[in-house]
This record gives structure tokens, C-alpha cells and sequence, in this order.
């Protein structure tokens, strides 16, 4: 259902996972690229066309020199929905790609008609000395790997199982949300002021077990945003789209139709 | 062959169940742990160590590394400053301000101009590419850390050749409208360069710069690689030969009234390497930009799959050394002057020869009386020999 693609925006050699008809959803990945294998993209795509883009450096996207920021993650997404059919557009972001996506949606876009984030990053929230997100480069890999899973035995990567060119991507995933990320860690400082400006309807879902960002962070990400309906799934953490890809489908599913 | 003392200002005072528990000694052992007055007296002994130095004719390097029990020089342009008043007649050489986790190389240029003409044009700037745990103390990315190294090398080299009024750099990690050092640098164009690198690529970029290249407890093999990629570039580059005096081998040296003493006494330095090292893998394997991610499955992984060959590590290979292994590797060179004076001939001959031996004379419980004994059996006993079996190299061009 879903195939691994090359596409080409703005002369930057995307990989793109591709499924699906109707609708396009455009579907951000998180601090991992998504893979062909991944259960989600597929469960999304009964229910549009899905384009799920890794973003340049991540996976096999080809990060051209001196792009290296947020605002040219903005603008290529931006490019990538000019590209598209239709008059309805999703976007559906996870994570990091929640942020980017928030990011997206408040500066607007014609055809946009429904934004999804999924346990985003990409605001401050709380006073100066509190962090609102877990800091995956800097706090040690266990205690980021019992933060980020509700069953980390059972979904955590485990490196000595994985294939080699699976870690290589993961790495590579790694240095480049590292290079988009690192400061200020995982947020812009003006976009929480800035959130009000998303003007279409607005779902923040929100794993009720993360420790990266918790739910407590998600309501206000939702609260700052007009309209938004705030929805979190039981039993899973800062990966939805992992430990629960059927419920966090069927929440999308319900909330395009809608 | 010039000789130049570094000591790391180490801090061993750190209970070791302590530091068996810490998963870091670096970045993150709480700042309660180091007593201020130990700290203290430790910066005046590490100072009359290297005005010692100053008496009997030994260089000085000057470090900086962060927040942790292997050094106390964080603020290493304030250790800098003090070695410029106090010291007469040697040379000093900063070795150096991390330059790619500071945010205004233009500032760091501007306290190497000052210190440069505090001493009297007695200033030699090392730069460190930094990595590991110092990207957390520094609050620098670790991704692009190499590409603002060589940018910050550029802007300060500007700032301290410039004397034409204000100047502006607008480059890719750094902007800066208005460069204008007073004083400006005490040598011209400026004071010389060195980096610290084993890593063959930095190297090579070193060669095609002139800058002198230090090489720190790599051994010979490691050192080796580093200055045949340095000749090469030069060589690919249509550039002269480098003379001796653009390399300099760095290890461990203890020199005591006999073997016996300089071996036991010597080996107390080895604490650096296996108790000082010790890095969270959040700051170390798992640090993002660190390596080409096509080695992250042997560095990731908790042991090598069946039928491949674990990853060569360089920082672990180093640790647990006995003082024999450390001397048969040639990181280390111990025991009584003409030993020590034989065991780094040695090294100079299998290398092809070095201008500057660095030796890092103190760490750990090596105590200051131990540290001061070494210092001027080196100065008294072993230079003279060292400078008789190097009579007659070619150390500048």
C-alpha cells in the first residue's frame, strides 16, 4: 500500500513514502524518518493520499550544504504543498514534525484545510530553569528510552537486533534533528505567540504516557491554538504512530471525514 | 628540539565510589564535589610548576576543558592572562580556547592580542576542535562543530592581522560588524598556530596551512598518520616540505633519580587515562555528528555481531594501561634521565623527528614535590642529551 519514492522540490531530492487515494495528507515525521515498513503510513493511507517527505538529511533525503534550519524546513514544506492536487490538504505532523507542521499552518497556506499534531515539540511553555522537553542529547539514553516508550522492552530500538543499514539510518536521523534542533533544544521562541494565526480545524493527540513532552504540555499547545480539539491515547508514549498506530489512524480517520 | 610542560590541572579528590557510580566525570559530577580551597591550592602549585618551567627553560602549554575531575581550566583565557604577567622568559602556548563552543571568536582574538602583548610576543595559539562532553559544558551543537572551528580560525586570524579599522565578517557561523583589536597582537602578522589533531583530514588542512601540528597520546601509529597526511597535502598542494618545527609529539613524562622511581612515580599519570575519561555515551557514542553515521552500527551495537571485528575506539583503547604498556606504546616515557632522553629519541627517530616534545608532567595523585623533582631532572639532565642527539637536525626552514 505504501512504496518509497523519489521526489523533487525545489531541486531537493526528497524520499517520500507514498499510498492511498483521495485527499493528500502530508505526514511529518517525528525524530526518526518513517520507512515503508512502518505500520502507519499504510494505515493512513485508506484514508487519503498519503506523501510522507523525509526531511533533508534524515533517511535517504539528500540535505543540500548550508541547509541547516528551521526556516528552510518551512519553506520546503511550503513548496511541497504547492505541488500538490486538490483543494483539501491534511498535514500531519509527529513530534519534530508536529512542530514544523504548527510552523506551517501558522504562516497559512491556501489549500491547507486540517492540521494533526501528534505529541509536538516546538514551544516554551514553563519558567526559565524548567525544561518542557526532555533533552535526547544531553540526558542518558536509558532514561530518554523510559520517557519516550510506554513499553520500551517491547518498541524501543534494540541495536543489537537491528540490520545495519537500520542503525545507519538512525543515525543519520540523529545528527540531522541534532543539527535542526539543538538550540534553542526543540522549540522556536516566538511560535507559541504566534499559534493563534492556524486557522483551520486543529487536532493535538497526545500519548498519555509521554515523557519526552508530556500531556500537560499538549493541552497548552492546544489551548494555544484557536479551536483545537486536544484527544490522547492510553497505553502509549511519545510514539503513537508506534505503540498505537490503528487508534491514532482511526483519530485522523474520524477527524478528515469530520 | 623544544620541550614544553603541560599539566591539565586535574582534580582526583573525587571519592572513587562516587565515580564508579557516575555514568560521567565529565560535564555532569556535581560542582559540590569540588572543593574551592583544594582547587586553590591546586591552581598556585600548577602555576609555581610552570614558573619553574620558566626558570629552567621549559615551554608552557596552557589547556582549557570543562567541568570535570580531568581539568580545572575552564576559563582558560584567566590561567593565560596570569602565565603572561608572571612568567619572564619562555614561551606560552594556549592550547587552547575552545574556540567552536565560544560565540565571539572576535573576542577570543582580542584576548589573544592581550596576552601576546603581556608577554611580549612570547604567545603561541593551539587550536582544539573540542567534541564529547565539552559540547555539553559549551552548549554548542555538536553537528557542524568542525565547520565553525575552521571559520572561527579564519575570523581570528583576520581579527589579529587586521590594523586598518573597523572590519566586518559576515560568514556562515559567525557576524561581526565592527573588527578592531587594541592592542592589536605584539607579533606580525601574528603569533604563531598550532592545532591539536591526530585525525588525518584535520591534519591535512593543518599542512596546507602551516600550522603546527600536536599530536596528544596517540602513540607513534596515530602520530604517524597524522603528519604523513600533513606532508602530503603539502606536497599535493606544490607547498615546501615542512621542517621539524611544524610538529610536535605529546605523552606522558616522568623522570626520576632511577628507572625504578621515574616507572613507579610515572605510572601515578595514567590516572588521566583510565579514571579521567570517563564520558556518559550521551556525550560520547550516541553524540550526534561525532562520526560518519556508516559507523554508527559498530559503535551503537553492545558488541560486535558474529564473525566482525569489534570497532577500534581509540579513548578505550587507552584505558587501564599498565605504566609498561603506556611506555612500550610510546605515550609514555619514564624512568631515570638518560632512559627517559633514550626512550624519547626513539619515538623522534621512528617519527622522522619532532621540533617540539609537549609532556604532560602532572595528573592525579602525582603530587606537586613529584611534579617539580621531574621538571628539573628534565631541564638539567635530559635536554642537554636531547639537544646533543638532535644537533645538527633541521628544525626551521
Amino acid at each position: 500500500m505504501i512504496a518509497t519514492e523519489r521526489l523533487i522540490i525545489h531541486g531537493i531530492d526528497l524520499e517520500v513514502l507514498r499510498g492511498g487515494t483521495g485527499d493528500p495528507i502530508v505526514l511529518l515525521h517525528g525524530m526518526r524518518s518513517l520507512t515503508s515498513v512502518s505500520q502507519f503510513p499504510s494505515l493512513l493511507a485508506g484514508h487519503g493520499a498519503v506523501i510522507a517527505p523525509a526531511c533533508p538529511g534524515f533517511g535517504e533525503s539528500r540535505r543540500p550544504a548550508d541547509f541547516e534550519t528551521m526556516y528552510d524546513l518551512i519553506h520546503l514544506q511550503r513548496a511541497l504543498l504547492d505541488t500538490l492536487p486538490g483543494e483539501r490538504i491534511t498535514l500531519a505532523g509527529l513530534s519534530f514534525g508536529g512542530w514544523l507542521a504548527a510552523e506551517v499552518a501558522a504562516l497559512g497556506h491556501p489549500r491547507l484545510t486540517r492540521l494533526v499534531l501528534v505529541d509536538p515539540v516546538g514551544i516554551k511553555i514553563s519558567d526559565r530553569e524548567t525544561a518542557d522537553i526532555l533533552d535526547v542529547f544531553n540526558r542518558s539514553p536509558d532514561e530518554v528510552r523510559r520517557a519516550e516508550w510506554h513499553d520500551p522492552d517491547r518498541f524501543a530500538p534494540d541495536f543489537d537486533a537491528m540490520e545495519d543499514a537500520e542503525i545507519v539510518r538512525y543515525a543519520r536521523d540523529r545528527d540531522a534533528l541534532c543539527l535542526y534542533a539543538w538550540h534553542p533544544y526543540m522549540y522556536n521562541p516566538r511560535l507559541r505567540a504566534w499559534l493563534h494565526r492556524i486557522s483551520v480545524p486543529t487536532l493535538v493527540v497526545w500519548g498519555e504516557s509521554d515523557g519526552i513532552v508530556t500531556p500537560a504540555y499538549g493541552r497548552e499547545f492546544a489551548r494555544a491554538i484557536p479551536g483545537a480539539r486536544f484527544e490522547t491515547i492510553a497505553g502509549c508514549g511519545h510514539h503513537p504512530e508506534i505503540e498505537r498506530p490503528e487508534e491514532l489512524a482511526a483519530l485522523i480517520a474520524s477527524f478528515v471525514k469530520g | 628540539m623544544q620541550l614544553w610542560f603541560h599539566n591539565e590541572n586535574t582534580y582526583p579528590f573525587v571519592p572513587q565510589n562516587i565515580l564508579d557510580a557516575a555514568d560521567s566525570v565529565r560535564a555532569s559530577l556535581p560542582g559540590r564535589l569540588c572543593d574551592p580551597k583544594i582547587a586553590a591550592d591546586l591552581f598556585h602549585q600548577c602555576m609555581d610548576e610552570s614558573l619553574l618551567c620558566d626558570d629552567l627553560g621549559i615551554n608552557i602549554v596552557s589547556i582549557e576543558h570543562h567541568a570535570g575531575i580531568n581539568s580545572l581550566y575552564g576559563a582558560s583565557p584567566i590561567v593565560l592572562g596570569a602565565l603572561a604577567r608572571q612568567t619572564r622568559n619562555v614561551r606560552v602556548l594556549s592550547q587552547g580556547t575552545l574556540i567552536s563552543i565560544r560565540k565571539d571568536p572576535v573576542r577570543v582574538a582580542e584576548e589573544y592580542a592581550t596576552a601576546d602583548v603581556m608577554l611580549r610576543g612570547r604567545l603561541d595559539i593551539g587550536f582544539v576542535k573540542s567534541g564529547d562532553s565539552e559540547m555539553a559544558s559549551g552548549n554548542a551543537n555538536p553537528v557542524g562543530n568542525l565547520e565553525r572551528f575552521w571559520e572561527a580560525i579564519d575570523l581570528i586570524t583576520m581579527a589579529l592581522k587586521n590594523q586598518d579599522g573597523p572590519a566586518r565578517w559576515e560568514g556562515k557561523h559567525f557576524a561581526h560588524r565592527h573588527i578592531n583589536l587594541w592592542p592589536r597582537p605584539y607579533q606580525q602578522p601574528h603569533p604563531p598556530m598550532w592545532a591539536a589533531t591526530g585525525d588525518p583530514d584535520t591534519a591535512r588542512e593543518l599542512g596546507r596551512r602551516g600550522m603546527v601540528n600536536s599530536v596528544v597520546l596517540r602513540g607513534i601509529d596515530g602520530t604517524k598518520k597524522a603528519w604523513t597526511a600533513y606532508r602530503e597535502a603539502r606536497e599535493e598542494a606544490g607547498l615546501p616540505a615542512p621542517a621539524l618545527d611544524r610538529f610536535a609529539y605529546a605523552g606522558f613524562v616522568y623522570v626520576g633519580d632511577t628507572d625504578e622511581e621515574g616507572v613507579e612515580v610515572g605510572s601515578k599519570l595514567l590516572w588521566f587515562l583510565n579514571t579521567s575519561l570517563k564520558q556518559a555515551p550521551q556525550f560520547s557514542k550516541f553524540l550526534p555528528g561525532r562520526m560518519p553515521p556508516d559507523m554508527a552500527p559498530g559503535v551503537y551495537r553492545t558488541k560486535p555481531r558474529p564473525g566482525e571485528a569489534p570497532v577500534a575506539r581509540p579513548a578505550d583503547a587507552l584505558r587501564n594501561m599498565t605504566a609498561e604498556q603506556a611506555i612500550q606504546r610510546q605515550i609514555m616515557f619514564a624512568g631515570n634521565p638518560e632512559t627517559v632522553a633514550k626512550q624519547i629519541m626513539a619515538a623522534y627517530d621512528t617519527l622522522g623527528g619532532f621540533g617540539h616534545l609537549i609532556f604532560i608532567g602532572r595528573s592525579g595523585y602525582l603530587t606537586h614535590e613529584e611534579a617539580e623533582k621531574s621538571i628539573r631532572l628534565l631541564a638539567k639532565e635530559v635536554m642537554p642529551r636531547l639537544r646533543e642527539a638532535t644537533a645538527g637536525a633541521v628544525t626551521t626552514p
